[in-house]
């Protein structure tokens, strides 16, 4: 049962993922948490700062209450989004959870200086995925306090 | 026309000595050239392995995210032999996780490694105790040690390298609950760790070919395994400038031995 929510509306969450299982994957995993979810995703980081932005087709796209970043994407990966992230006043201060395949220690570091506010990896087995997009859902939506996000 | 001999004698002599030392000149940048190579043949390999592995996990994580949503969601509505042919997938891609995890490991030896310091084997034999701590359990075997020396290196690849010996012989036992037993000897400036178990042994003639990647000598119903971790233990031991081999006889259990310089701390060029 969905209890959770954000003053009564969904948690906007946008996901920047490239490979379409990882989007199915994330969505099945939601369906378990107690978090009710508008899951919006885009395909790369182009298309991201675009939402984020309001720019193209995205005019009318809310401001996330939580960014899920992969990093290795094609035309603008996720380093370039946090790096142009943390230059943007207007978008700084959005939470950005890193949520990628890679458990380099060097892109562990550089997002961590980026400024990222968690750096998650995605496990093969589905039950520990499921098990950290929950306590992602937990921590983001009940032990958090998130900047202000009105609309 | 003693001198002029003496004269064209020395003439040649330095001759040849100067063409020596163009020689010896040629050879050292030869060997410096390829030395080059290796270690750039060496980082690319790395690389390698670390792209292949990482890149491998994405489309494994589809295969076997999907498969166990289909076990978990679709149980009662698929017959019997769906389920288990469901059930194949999934430890199938258990058994590639495992393996893409254990190259990953291998191929960071050299390139996630840490400068050396002073480390007490006693405690990495504790923490590595308390890591295995259910296949202890599960297989009702026993794990001890005599007085551990405290030596240079780097704490997270001794505590892999005691993983990894102790994993074994938890392993691949019969009948009789494994027993291992690690302990450490000091003699002609190095010490020499010895991991002794109880188990099934390995026959002399495999003694050799047992650290090379994917070796083994049996089939995964028999013991699991990817025959990835003695060949991760050889690239650990050399780094730390040490030599391991074993001592054993099928049936009669086995003892694997490693050497660790005593002035140890000199981390090898890999």
């Amino acid at each position: 049962m969905k209890v959770m929510d954000v003053n009564g509306r969904p948690a906007d969450i946008l996901l920047v993922e490239d490979n379409n299982d990882d989007v199915v994957l994330t969505r099945e995993a939601f369906k378990g948490s107690k978090l009710k979810v508008n899951l919006h995703h885009v395909k790369n980081g182009e298309e991201c700062m675009a939402f984020l932005r309001k720019e193209r087709e995205y005019s009318d796209a809310p401001t996330p209450d939580l960014i899920l970043l992969d990093l290795n994407m094609p035309v603008m990966d996720g380093r370039e989004v946090l790096a142009e992230l943390v230059k943007d006043d207007a978008l700084k201060h959005l939470p950005v959870v890193i949520l990628t395949t890679s458990d380099s220690e060097q892109d562990v570091l550089n997002m961590y200086k980026l400024r990222c506010s968690a750096y998650t990896t995605k496990p093969v087995n589905f039950d520990k995925f499921e098990h950290i997009i929950q306590g992602i859902a937990d921590f983001w939506f009940t032990v958090v306090v998130r900047p202000p996000n009105d609309h | 026309m003693q001198r002029l001999t003496r004269l064209a004698r020395l003439m040649a002599t330095a001759f040849s000595l100067q063409y020596a030392v163009e020689e010896t000149q040629r050879h050292s940048e030869e060997l410096t050239e390829a030395k080059s190579v290796v270690e750039q043949s060496n980082i690319e390999l790395q690389q390698f392995a670390y792209i292949a592995s990482h890149d491998l996990q994405t489309p494994l994580r589809g295969v076997a995210g999907f498969a166990q949503i289909l076990q978990r969601d679709y149980q009662g509505q698929l017959d019997e032999e769906a389920v288990e042919h469901i059930g194949r997938i999934v430890a199938g891609c258990e058994r590639m996780q495992a393996l893409i995890s254990d190259l990953l490991t291998y191929s960071r030896v050299e390139s996630r490694s840490r400068p050396f310091e002073a480390v007490d084997l006693n405690e990495v034999f504790d923490d590595v105790v308390a890591i295995l701590g259910s296949s202890i359990k599960d297989s009702g075997g026993e794990v001890t040690r005599g007085e551990l020396p405290t030596v240079m290196g780097d704490r997270a690849q001794y505590s892999q390298l005691l993983q990894n010996l102790i994993g074994n012989g938890l392993t691949y036992h019969d009948d009789e609950p494994p027993r291992v037993y690690v302990s450490a000897e000091n003699g002609d400036g190095e010490w020499t760790v010895a991991v002794r178990d109880n188990g099934i042994g390995i026959g002399t003639k495999h003694h050799e070919r047992i650290f090379e990647i994917f070796r083994r000598l049996h089939t995964q119903d028999e013991y699991p395994g990817t025959g990835i971790g003695l060949a991760i233990c050889r690239r650990i031991v050399q780094r730390h400038g040490g030599r391991i081999w074993l001592e054993s006889k099928k049936g009669k259990g086995s003892t694997f031995y490693f050497t660790i310089p005593e002035r140890g701390g000199e981390q090898q060029e890999s």
